[in-house]
């Protein structure tokens, strides 16, 4: 077997059943949130509290989650408002942690002593460990997808969306989490012994996410948003121009790359204490 | 031929010292001790040879590949046995010796179970429920599977019992007589006496000495004891070049590697009640060795 594919089944094999908890977790999670929706609409709930939310304070916070009382009367606009809040934010904490883990644990957890003394290069360790990251990155995903299209489809009622908008929708938020990916695994090499990987990469994304949430809460910090990769993902998916636009494209896929490259920069020349 | 050669290799963690101007050859099919108290650099030192570290200054070469630059080609011929065994701890100890040999594109299933038996290691038990000893049997096992053409090996012994020791050795004396080149590291000389035939002594991360085990012993260097009539201070016969001397009362130890007579001579006037003169252990030999830089530090 080659060297490369010997680590990468590996890994797979270690992270299987966090992959698979992780899954079922956000997948269960997003059926109930459509169920939510229809319970909602059903009840016409959101209608009659559609006066409370629109006076200034609860417009406001309503804003800041992105959202208004439009968008969560129509099933995509709810979908994309609930799911920034839960699904985006969870899969970014399971994207984050495992490409925190993958390369770092070997180290803290001294394994890394086996493994570099076995005939292999830095950057095959990396390129391996890179593949079943994203491996499992790209599995959540698509079943995120399916998950959610048959949410949609279920819960819809006489709400109305463009499946071309969820999958716009759909395509951000992965880019979103792999773009927080990149930044675990490049972090997880900063980070000081003896101090804790998880906390600072839970810091990290909850610190983004409210960057992004207080940037909405006025026009005058608007700006001030794009410190946060959250920024970059447009959930006015009711808008009818709405589409996929390349400079957020780029922007996700540019800091992934470079923080990529970083590492294998990095971890090339490390030294590996043990 | 050098199976590992290094020149000047040094490696400093920021401003803390690891190896300084580290200088050392080792024949191909030597059995090579490494000895040094703990702290010494002797990690530091394998650690570098492997590619975990990289050298401050300084190079390093194993079958004549260079460290840095050939070392995923170097590691397919060496064996590394790591002195604290950390292992994948949700692996079994069967699923790790595959995952470990999947490095090396020979087979080494016949090997693995000849060897699983010598050592009576349990191939299905999770590495998490295995003591200290259990893991080390696993280091063991997998720095020889692939049948290395050198094996480093850092304190092998320890959290090994007596038995597995004595069998853990005749594997070595077998893997050498192949034509294996072994490099032990070992903070006890007795340790490594029985084995080797060249040892290097490393401390505070220099090399202090790289002496033939035979050499060592024939320095002439000599225990001696003198058991005087009255109390005697440590400096009694300081002058013919006795160390590390100490007194107790009437009775005074050093080592002594200087001519017989001028001993005989120094003695001669005192009032002399008993004469030992004895070999040294290797330990003594070794100890010996690490005072008398000391003193030559201070001097």
């Amino acid at each position: 077997m080659k060297t490369t594919t010997n680590i990468y089944f590996k890994e797979l094999k270690r992270y299987r059943n966090s992959f698979i908890a992780w899954s079922i977790s956000i997948s269960l999670l997003i059926l109930m949130e459509t169920a939510f929706y229809r319970f909602f609409m059903k009840g016409d709930i959101l209608k009659l509290m559609k006066g409370f939310l629109e006076n200034p304070i609860m417009k406001n916070m309503v804003r800041a989650f992105g959202t208004n009382v439009d968008m969560l009367t129509n099933v995509l606009g709810y979908y994309a408002t609930r799911n920034a809040i839960y699904i985006i934010l969870l899969g970014t904490f399971f994207s984050i942690m495992l490409a925190g883990k993958i390369l770092a644990l070997e180290e803290r957890e001294k394994t890394a002593e086996f493994l570099l003394t076995k005939p292999v290069t830095r950057l095959e360790i990396v390129w391996s460990k890179l593949a079943a990251f994203l491996t499992y990155l790209l599995l959540l995903n698509v079943i995120i997808l399916s998950i959610g299209f048959i949410g949609l489809e279920i819960f819809k009622g006489d709400s109305d969306y463009r499946p071309v908008a969820f999958l716009i929708y759909s395509f951000y938020s992965f880019l979103l989490m792999l773009t927080f990916g990149a930044i675990g695994l490049f972090l997880s090499l900063l980070i000081k012994r003896g101090r804790s990987i998880t906390n600072m990469l839970i810091g990290v994304v909850f610190g983004g996410f409210f960057i992004d949430v207080l940037s909405k809460v006025t026009v005058s910090t608007d700006k001030f948003g794009y410190l946060s990769p959250f920024k970059f993902v447009d959930a006015g998916v009711l808008r009818p121009d709405y589409s996929l636009e390349w400079w957020r494209v780029l922007y996700f896929l540019g800091l992934s790359l470079v923080l990529i490259t970083l590492t294998f920069v990095i971890y090339k020349k490390k030294d590996i204490l043990i | 031929m050098n199976v590992i050669e290094t020149k000047g290799l040094t490696k400093y963690y920021r401003n803390d010292r690891g190896i300084i101007d580290l200088s050392l050859k080792i024949e191909a099919g030597e059995i090579f001790g490494f000895i040094g108290p703990n702290g010494a650099g002797k990690s530091t030192t394998i650690r570098t040879l492997l590619g975990l570290i990289f050298p401050t200054s300084g190079s390093g070469r194993i079958f004549g590949m260079d460290i840095v630059k050939q070392t995923k080609e170097i590691k397919k011929h060496v064996g590394y046995m790591p002195s604290e065994v950390n292992y994948y701890e949700k692996m079994d100890v069967c699923e790790l010796l595959g995952y470990s040999a999947n490095f090396y594109h020979t087979d080494c299933e016949s090997r693995i179970k000849e060897l699983a038996e010598v050592f009576a290691l349990d191939l299905s038990r999770k590495i998490v429920d295995l003591s200290r000893g259990n893991r080390k049997k696993i280091s063991i096992l997998q720095s020889l599977i692939h049948q290395p053409r050198l094996l480093i090996l850092d304190e092998p012994t320890s959290g090994l019992d007596p038995l597995m020791q004595a069998k853990f050795f005749d594997i070595l004396k077998e893997e050498n007589s192949r034509g294996t080149t072994i490099f032990l590291s070992s903070h006890t000389l007795s340790e490594v006496q029985k084995m080797c035939r060249r040892v290097g002594i490393i401390k505070e991360g220099k090399i202090i000495a790289v002496e033939d085990i035979e050499s060592l012993r024939k320095k002439q260097l000599r225990k001696i004891q003198i058991e005087f009539a009255h109390p005697v201070e440590s400096n009694e016969i300081k002058c013919i070049g006795a160390t590390a001397s100490q007194a107790d009362r009437n009775i005074l130890i050093f080592m002594f590697s200087g001519k017989m007579n001028d001993l005989l001579q120094a003695l001669t006037g005192k009032d002399v009640k008993d004469l030992i003169i004895e070999e040294p252990s290797l330990e003594e030999i070794f100890m010996h060795y690490y005072s008398e830089e000391e003193h030559n530090e201070k001097a």
